[in-house]
């Protein structure tokens, strides 16, 4: 029960030191200011502008939330080391658990309030040009959502024993493996089926695909742009499956993060 | 309240993770209630010794334990306050708010939460106009003061304070100075370190020397200093040659004043003046001082 208060507080602590900074509102505003951009491409798209918008703004909020946890969250834990505002805190009777769970909360509440933010742009957009808002919508930022939580995660398990370039460095490596990895996948085997790459070279090439698919957070599983661009329901229980998978991923992220961070010594 | 026995610490630096050994064979006993000073020079290993009892240092070997808990449990913070060396906080606060946030981790809330620091602020001296400033705007003696008040906030029973006094201006150090006698005399133990050594022995009730990563010195002062050089100086109301004298004795740069290296040689000079007619005006006994005793056992280590 102490635990939870800490991890409230510590959290409610980072939600309030990340929206004073300056760089979050670079990357909101870019993000609405591109939202709008997407009207433009609409119209000058040859596609219908309604799937031009919808899966635009997706991706923009995808990768806006990829910069705020780079750019905002492994500057997080490594502000608290760099400026030592670590010493006090963590010689209060706080576990290291509590503080990195309450780090990631906090920062997780931030990406929520851009991801709402950005809805409410992305609503306001499609109702301004006439482009059918649906509900498939929410349940694609919802997905949007589960994909930051696994991305903020990442980010927060690198920025806990790396430096900030390196952190940034494999978070954009684990982002771009988790969506491309299952396009790795096809393609081995599409080129496998297809005889370009035969005896011990292909099936090294298998094994690299099956083992990058198998490691990476599979993030091309949150895209459903093509099911809300054409108003096509989601399989049953997709939502939740990929919930639980998320939270999975979301586990073991913050107890490596943690079992490191009890390791590490505070200078 | 604080007992190490056999601390070792070593620190893994650089790509090679290349050792170097910190802490050697550290032994500590600070007993409740009691003012403990813990002097050394600069990266002799104090700093290091601190952040071990207040867990933020994992350590090699060694048994430690802080107000009954090892540093490694989590519990053992709950009866503790600590101020780093030089302490940062969340600059984007104010102070006040500062307080609240650690209060609120202390498990304070409401009426408890705002009595508890006001008390803080004024043990102090922080509570004025500038405790509502945000902390970037703050000097190093405003941010030491809510360093301090933050530290007691859980009225803990043990407060260790890393160079609490260092930067600070005459009367920022009689301010602290103060407050810590007044949190003694309310039972609260203070395990502290300083370069401050007249501090040091104007407050402290035990104090440990910490010289290389080794205690060399450990006991009241009145035990650190006695067990090293005493020297008396005698001044007479006539001129000696220095030829007639008994051994042990050297010319002092007063005039007509004597040094006796120890206790013996003073007997020896007293009943030559007395043999001789020679009127004793004064005789100093001249203890060493902590910084005497440092700079000897520096010295010592250096060689």
């Amino acid at each position: 029960m102490q635990s939870l208060s800490h991890i409230g507080i510590i959290a409610l602590n980072t939600f309030r030191e990340s929206i004073r900074d300056k760089i979050l509102y670079n990357i909101v505003f870019l993000a609405i200011g591109l939202a709008f951009f997407s009207i433009l491409l609409g119209e000058w798209s040859v596609f219908d502008r309604a799937h031009v918008i919808k899966s635009t703004t997706l991706t923009i909020m995808s990768l806006s939330g990829l910069l705020i946890s780079i750019f905002v969250g492994i500057s997080l834990v490594q502000k608290e080391i760099q400026r030592r505002t670590v010493l006090t805190l963590l010689s209060k009777p706080i576990s290291r658990v509590s503080f990195i769970v309450g780090k990631y909360i906090g920062l997780l509440g931030v990406v929520a309030s851009h991801l709402i933010l950005l809805s409410i742009v992305y609503y306001a957009i499609l109702f301004l040009t006439h482009s059918s808002p649906s509900f498939y919508l929410l349940q694609a930022i919802y997905l949007v959502f589960c994909e930051m939580a696994i991305v903020v995660a990442v980010a927060l398990l690198f920025s806990s024993f790396s430096t900030p370039v390196l952190s940034t460095l494999f978070t954009l490596g684990v982002y771009f493996a988790g969506h491309l990895s299952n396009q790795l996948l096809e393609q081995v085997k599409f080129v496998q089926r297809m005889g370009e790459v035969e005896g011990a070279g292909s099936v090294l090439m298998e094994k690299v695909a099956v083992i990058i698919h198998a490691v990476f957070p599979g993030l091309y599983r949150y895209n459903i742009s093509s099911y809300v661009v054409h108003d096509i329901a989601l399989p049953q229980m997709y939502l939740f499956w990929q919930t639980l998978y998320a939270l999975g991923y979301i586990g073991v992220f913050l107890a490596i993060a943690s079992w490191w961070f009890n390791r590490r010594d505070f200078l | 309240m604080i007992q190490v026995e056999g601390l070792n610490k070593t620190y893994r630096t650089g790509f090679l993770m290349k050792s170097k050994k910190v802490l050697t064979d550290i032994r500590l006993n600070v007993p409740k209630g009691m003012i403990y000073g813990f002097i050394g020079p600069n990266g002799a290993g104090k700093s290091t010794t601190i952040k071990v009892l207040t867990g933020l240092l994992n350590f090699d070997s060694g048994k430690i334990m802080v107000a009954g808990f090892s540093p490694r449990v989590v519990k053992s913070r709950a009866h503790l306050g600590y101020c780093p060396e030089q302490p940062y906080f969340y600059d984007y606060l104010t102070g006040r708010e500062l307080m609240s946030f650690y209060g609120r981790l202390a498990g304070l809330k409401g009426a408890e939460l705002n009595s508890r620091m006001d008390w803080a602020l004024g043990l102090v001296h922080a509570n004025k106009d500038w405790i509502d400033r945000r902390l970037r705007t703050y000097s190093k003696g405003m941010m030491q003061r809510v360093g301090l008040a933050q530290s007691i906030l859980s009225k803990p029973e043990l407060l260790i304070l890393d160079e609490p006094m260092s930067g600070l201006d005459p009367m920022g150090r009689r301010d602290l100075r103060e407050a810590i006698l007044s949190l003694n005399r309310e039972g609260v133990t203070i395990f502290y370190s300083s370069h401050l050594l007249s501090d040091v022995e104007s407050i402290s009730n035990r104090v440990a020397m910490i010289v290389e990563g080794r205690i060399v010195r450990e006991g009241t002062m009145d035990e650190i200093t006695s067990s090293y050089f005493v020297q008396y100086r005698v001044k007479v109301l006539s001129s000696l040659d220095i030829k007639d004298l008994p051994p042990g004795i050297k010319a002092s740069v007063h005039p007509d004043e004597w040094v006796c290296e120890d206790g013996q040689a003073k007997d020896r000079f007293l009943s030559y003046c007395l043999n001789a007619g020679v009127s004793v005006e004064r005789i100093d006994h001249q203890r060493p001082s902590l910084e005497d005793v440092l700079t000897e056992e520096i010295a010592r280590a250096e060689s």
